[in-house]
């Protein structure tokens, strides 16, 4: 790089009062010596006069005042509720969580539905029949009681003696029936 | 950072891969090869207070049944495949025969037939739920009254 490309680097710099006072001693008096430079220079400085005016004359017309008095309007101004709970949604459900959320949901649903399965003297189902359904019983004669026992949740098929008598003891067969 | 930003999607994956597993031992579950039947013979007497240690995990079932004591006199557990008969002996020459008929809605149908010699005493169709129990009770043994806890358990 020639000492002319280093420098015209800095002019703009130096045009915009940003060099050290050495640095900007330096540069004007190069850009006095340097014909190329020189045009540099005043082609940055008509640039600048340039986009100065257009600024001036687009920022004329705003109204500043009641620009500011709506912002602060808008900013002392009481949300609904649910512009509330939208902007807290939108911190909230980042991508990353929503990601790590379908899973952990995922793993949970399956831990409940597996509850009954590994621990199924919990009876998570609370509401499912634990008893035994009889669909028929035949006593051959003898007199059968068919009996829910609600605490334990137990059925009992109960065959009572008959009149002949299968007493292995010669036992009295009334003493045969539980007193449920 | 790398390993952090793939994290999701490995849970993601975790998660997909338990869901197959669930489904192929859910299939697993819901047909099974075939039953463990249990019998449990138990004698029930009203001589004292004794309960057998053995029974504990009946205790409140056997205690519906309202006698003082129980005695556990046998127990037998065997395979049976489903349409399948297995026999058991029970005490006081008597035979318990077992055919598991179907499962469905975990719960398991067994056809029960209880006998005497040649002599039929009770013929029950019964549906468990699956690892339950039913009592079948009532003949006279040894100056008490016999107890049959039936279980079935899918294996």
């Amino acid at each position: 790089m020639t000492n002319c490309e280093n420098l015209r680097e800095s002019i703009g710099r130096w045009l915009d009062g940003e060099l050290s006072p050495s640095e900007s001693a330096a540069v004007e008096a190069h850009v006095a010596a340097c014909a190329e430079c020189g045009e540099a220079r005043r082609q940055l400085e008509s640039l600048q006069r340039a986009l100065t005016g257009v600024l001036v004359t687009d920022a004329a017309p705003i109204e500043f005042i009641p620009f500011w008095r709506e912002v602060q309007r808008r900013i002392n101004s009481k949300r609904a509720w649910y512009e509330d709970i939208s902007e807290w949604a939108r911190e909230f459900f980042t991508a990353p969580r929503v990601a790590w959320g379908v899973p952990v949901a995922i793993v949970l649903v399956l831990a409940v539905v597996s509850l009954d399965s590994y621990f199924p003297w919990m009876r998570f189902g609370g509401g499912r029949n634990n008893f035994a359904s009889v669909e028929s019983i035949d006593g051959h004669g003898r007199s059968v009681a068919l009996l829910r026992e609600n605490d334990s949740k137990t059925t009992v098929i109960w065959l009572y003696q008959n009149e002949e008598g299968e007493n292995e003891t010669g036992e009295d067969g009334s003493k045969s029936g539980p007193t449920f | 950072m790398k390993l952090a930003k793939m994290a999701p999607s490995l849970a993601l994956l975790f998660s997909l891969s338990l869901i197959a597993l669930q489904e192929s031992a859910g299939a697993a579950e819901k047909n099974p090869q075939s039953v463990l039947v249990t019998i449990r013979s138990i004698l029930a007497e009203n001589k004292n207070d004794e309960f057998d240690a053995k029974l504990k995990g009946m205790e409140q079932q056997l205690k519906s049944l309202k006698y003082r004591s129980y005695r556990s006199l046998k127990d037998d557990s065997k395979s049976v495949p489903w349409q399948g008969t297995q026999t058991f002996d029970i005490p006081g020459g008597r035979t318990l025969t077992v055919v598991p008929q179907e499962f469905q809605d975990n719960r398991i149908a067994l056809k029960v037939r209880l006998t005497q010699g040649d002599k039929p005493i009770v013929d029950t169709t019964v549906k468990i739920p699956n690892k339950g129990n039913f009592i079948l009770g009532g003949p006279p043994h040894e100056g008490g009254t016999l107890v049959l806890s039936i279980s079935a358990a899918t294996q």
